[in-house]
């Protein structure tokens, strides 16, 4: 009486697999890239060198292979106004906006896998962060250009040609 | 020489070969000065010094120039960052909102609010003085968010922080 108490919650005798639904399998083949490059871009140094601990220890919980990590350099862009609102013409005033650049660049994934990383990376991106992604695809070579063009014509014997 | 005696002649200044002996040494350590009329110093986002009785935040003691070394930024978005769009919507936002939070909380922000978008997301922090009791607080931050969300088609979340005194950092 006492087992059939401790048993009465538990799933021990049912047989059904478990099935996730958020994972879904499918037969198609995946797209393999061979790289894929994020350009995080910021106004603050301090942002983008705490994102890239975070990005890089992503990737590394999940197995991705971290090619190279490098801050591109940064660009000012400037602006030369007038101080004044009426006259004054040499009197000008300058502003300037500053972008730091990070670049990831992770080797060897698949789509899912890819997938999964940018969804996790993007949504904890910090705000005033910018990321572009750019994939290098993997693809087979196409059937027309497989063999090369002169293994596949007839054999026609050299004549000597007489300048 | 003699440029003085001959009548009819003009002195010009131009000794030839003589000229060599009347440059005089420039003693080191001069430099001329070029000074700025009073009324075209820059006035902007600073606030000016007064005779010391001006309680001022941390946030106002601080010029334009000390962004990004001594002072963060007040409105985080992507539109000023090279080769992104949206920086003029964004801006009028951002001076909408500022009005906004400052009409509604009247006299009772201590600081400049902060507001953060992320994604769709528009986060508005701002910290208050206790001028308000909490029921009318909760009002009004339901009030603004629904408001702004319908305004601006996207979640608005107001995170508000009271303090009981507004602090001075240094008095100008």
């Amino acid at each position: 009486n006492l087992m059939g108490v401790r048993l009465a919650g538990s799933h021990v005798d049912t047989q059904e697999p478990k099935t996730n639904p958020l994972v879904s399998i499918s037969d198609e083949p995946e797209t393999l890239y061979k790289r894929l490059s994020l350009l995080v871009k910021s106004h603050d140094k301090a942002v983008l060198e705490s994102y890239e601990y975070f990005a890089v220890l992503a990737a590394n919980e999940l197995g991705i292979s971290v090619e190279k990590v490098y801050n591109p350099p940064k660009t000012i862009e400037r602006l030369t106004l007038l101080k004044s609102v009426h006259i004054y013409k040499k009197h000008r005033v300058q502003y300037e906006m500053r972008t730091h650049y990070l670049c990831l660049e992770l080797k060897h994934l698949t789509s899912s896998t890819a997938a999964v990383y940018l969804e996790y990376v993007q949504r904890n991106l910090p705000e005033g962060v910018a990321m572009e992604v750019k994939k290098t695809k993997i693809e087979k070579i196409p059937e027309h250009i497989r063999e090369p063009v002169w293994d596949t014509l007839p054999q026609v014997e050299e004549t000597e040609v007489k300048s | 020489m003699g440029a003085l005696g001959t009548p009819g002649t003009r002195d010009t200044g131009y000794r030839g070969h003589q000229a060599v002996s009347h440059i005089h040494r420039v003693p080191d350590g001069t430099r001329l000065l070029h000074t700025t009329p009073a009324c075209l110093k820059t006035r902007a986002a600073r606030v000016r010094v007064g005779k010391g009785d001006k309680p001022v935040t941390y946030e106002e003691a601080h010029g334009p120039h000390y962004i990004g070394h001594r002072k963060g930024w007040l409105s985080l978005h992507t539109g000023n960052l090279c080769d992104e769009a949206g920086a003029a919507e964004r801006a009028l936002e951002d001076a909408f909102l500022r009005r906004f939070l400052r009409g509604t909380f009247p006299g009772a922000l201590a600081d400049a609010p902060v507001l953060r978008r992320r994604g769709n997301v528009l986060v508005l922090s701002a910290a208050l003085t206790r001028a308000l009791p909490p029921p009318k607080l909760y009002f009004l931050l339901g009030y603004t968010e629904t408001l702004l969300g319908h305004f601006y088609k996207c979640p608005v979340r107001l995170e508000l922080q009271t303090l009981p005194v507004r602090v001075p950092y240094k008095y100008l």
